[in-house]
């Protein structure tokens, strides 16, 4: 199959307005950062019950979209998936602006950013986040390397880069589970299961991420995408939502089954208040069950503008995920004793409170706008998003590979 | 596959490039192992013969005694800001009571950092800037500290606060404590600076003269200290031992 590439033509003055107002959403991230950093996190809701908020949320969602994106990057030239190729590159594409983002919403995070370079300097093996830091820079560096395979026509280069960035998203996006799966002194965190969790997250909101990127840029730059591409995304979107379900249900029956964490499941699962209606309702049912069905039923994933819906509430099924991992295991109070009630002027024994402050939103939200706006410029930029995406049959798929490997040996 | 001169300078730059990163990141940093110590203090402050903990008789330790905390602010200038979810505590007064036994006495007891063996804080912290000194107890290098607070997530005993605000000394601020900088965390230091001074803790010398004499310090190196003994008499716990922390701060009469 040959694709032609080319930078998206798109009426000037439409794109600049687009391009305005996503700018504008994006200036919210440094102007809160900058507020964070002069003022100092009590802006925040972020306190000593409740050390991590939003923008670490934030960080381990866009990592996990980074890390979606790069695998489904990765399909046609390691997986053979030929009918994937149209979009491999907006794919490494994404995933290198998201590991981006995902950087920022850390260190901007940190009480001070301005020492940004000491992780560098001074390596401690024993922290998964010390090594998360090799990991990550790593990870960019690959990203842009294999997109320059791409671009270059590097067949043999490209294809062990995409087996490479396997690895290294699988890994880099464990490390990033085992931050949390790691620590053993909360009930809620310690977990074997959080890395492969994670992955699992990782693929369902990347492929929907990318059935939204697609529907987007081709209609927005007047391209012909064929709706089947979408339809059997949207397939490959239920079937991890499916394993996404499966990790979350393993976990919290095998917490649930100690009498010892029967406190921290039952404030999870049946009276944690907003927590627990954010759980069932928009994780689990919102977020997972709803865009499953619609991925996987045939009638459904066919009707684009469900599909869409269904791609929109598992971004956001997957964003709730991860505050459900984060939040309330802070939120409940450290056990010092087993047996024991603590009180204390430094809140010890109670159920901290938590809410998403308004600049930890602004900060969120303008995130996002910078990969809206970075994404949007560099597939102006750049050839990036193929002429037109057609969807092919099995047997097409077949045929296309095999021409495309005799091309390859003709060369 | 062929490359070009071009293209090969490309790679090549991109593989040295990462290859740097993580030869050179181990090279430069002083990796700080447990018992290793960074701080450049004279050899007699910082002895591994010296292994300093306290035991605390909670029967001793009094409803509307503030001895302790009082010290500790006083020692090392630790401010209040009025906001209880942002209000830095190295030490705190803990109430208790039995779980599910109605009208169960309510007991007291101070808790701090126990400068665990096995500190969590020290184990995940990304740039080493909480470490063990070679007599046991657990320092924050503030000029390090990049303020991620995963050690404040990690700490099964919630020792940590986070200076979540620009604060400035006072002018009767005691000048020998460690200097307080925003955007990092911070923690009890079991008053290092009078240890290195051959002086006890603050709050043991305060809890002694103004409190009721629950607290006592001392060094676990010597198996005849006072808190070596009582720690063999087997009538000492440590606060959640289950977690294989092995603090070294033992409670009497828990």
């Amino acid at each position: 199959m040959d694709i032609k590439f080319s930078r998206i033509e798109v009426d000037s003055r439409k794109y600049l307005a687009f391009m305005t107002a996503a700018g504008l959403v994006a200036a919210l991230a440094p102007a809160s950062a900058i507020c964070l950093f002069l003022e100092g996190h009590k802006v925040t809701n972020m306190t000593n019950q409740v050390p991590w908020g939003m923008p670490i949320v934030m960080a381990i969602y866009l990592i996990g979209a980074s890390a979606g994106s790069l695998v489904l990057s990765a399909m046609s030239s390691v997986f053979g998936r030929v009918e994937y190729k149209p979009f491999a590159r907006m794919a490494a594409t994404l995933a290198a602006i998201l590991i981006v983002a995902a950087l920022a919403s850390i260190i901007l995070d940190w009480g001070r950013p301005d020492r940004l370079m000491i992780p560098f300097f001074h390596f401690q093996p024993r922290s998964v986040f010390s090594l998360n830091a090799i990991l990550y820079s790593s990870y960019m560096l690959l990203c842009l390397v294999y997109l320059w395979a791409m671009f270059n026509g590097k067949k043999h280069l490209e294809r062990l880069l995409g087996l490479t960035a396997v690895f290294l998203a699988v890994l880099v996006h464990s490390g990033t589970g085992a931050i949390f799966g790691f620590v053993y002194v909360r009930e809620l965190y310690g977990s074997p299961l959080l890395p492969p969790s994670f992955i699992a997250a990782a693929l369902s909101s990347g492929t929907a991420m990318m059935i939204l990127v697609l529907y987007f840029t081709f209609r927005l730059s007047g391209r012909h995408l064929d709706p089947r591409l979408l339809t059997s995304l949207g397939k490959l979107m239920g079937v991890f939502i499916i394993v996404v379900l499966y990790f979350l249900f393993v976990e919290n029956v095998t917490r649930a089954y100690a009498p010892a964490n029967y406190e921290e499941s039952s404030f999870l699962l049946l009276h944690g208040g907003k927590y627990t209606a954010l759980f069932w309702i928009g994780l689990v049912g919102m977020g997972m069950v709803i865009p499953m069905i619609v991925g996987l039923n045939h009638t459904l994933s066919r009707n684009i503008g469900l599909l869409l819906g269904a791609s929109v509430l598992q971004l956001a099924g997957v964003l709730i995920e991860r505050f459900i991992i984060v939040i309330p295991a802070q939120v409940f109070p450290v056990e010092l004793f087993h047996d024991q009630e603590v009180t204390s002027v430094f809140l010890d024994g109670q159920f901290a409170d938590y809410s998403v402050s308004l600049i930890e939103w602004t900060y969120s939200i303008g995130m996002m706008g910078a990969v809206v706006f970075l994404f949007a410029l560099v597939i102006r930029l750049w050839p990036m998003v193929p002429t037109e995406a057609r969807h092919l049959e099995p047997e097409e798929e077949v045929a296309a590979e095999k021409t495309e490997q005799a091309a390859e040996a003709a060369h | 596959m062929t490359i070009d001169r071009r293209e090969f300078i490309i790679i090549g730059a991109a593989v040295a490039a990462g290859t740097a990163l993580s030869a050179v990141t181990p090279a430069l940093s002083h990796t700080v192992a447990e018992g290793q110590s960074p701080l450049e203090t004279p050899p007699s402050a910082a002895s591994a013969n010296n292994q300093w903990g306290m035991v605390i008789d909670i029967a001793k330790c009094t409803a509307d005694c503030t001895a302790c905390t009082d010290a500790c602010r006083k020692e090392n200038n630790v401010p209040l800001f009025g906001d209880p979810k942002r209000d830095i505590h190295w030490i705190r007064k803990l109430t208790i009571r039995q779980k599910g036994v109605e009208n169960a006495t309510e007991r007291y007891l101070p808790a701090m950092c126990f400068h665990c063996e096995h500190p969590p804080c020290a184990h995940v912290c990304p740039v080493a800037a909480t470490f063990r000194r070679k007599d046991g107890i657990v320092l924050v290098d503030k000029h390090r500290c990049i303020g991620c607070r995963y050690c404040m997530v990690a700490c099964p005993y919630k020792a940590r606060s986070f200076v979540s605000q620009h604060v400035e000394a006072g002018p009767d601020a005691n000048p020998n404590a460690p200097i307080r900088m925003h955007g990092v965390v911070e923690k009890c230091e079991f008053c290092v600076h009078r240890i290195d001074a051959g002086r006890e803790p603050a709050c043991v010398e305060a809890c002694r003269s103004q409190g009721n004499g629950a607290m006592t310090f001392g060094n676990f190196g010597d198996p005849d200290s006072e808190i070596s003994r009582i720690v063999a008499s087997g009538e000492a716990e440590q606060l959640r031992a289950d977690l294989g922390t092995n603090p070294r701060v033992f409670y009497t009469h828990l």
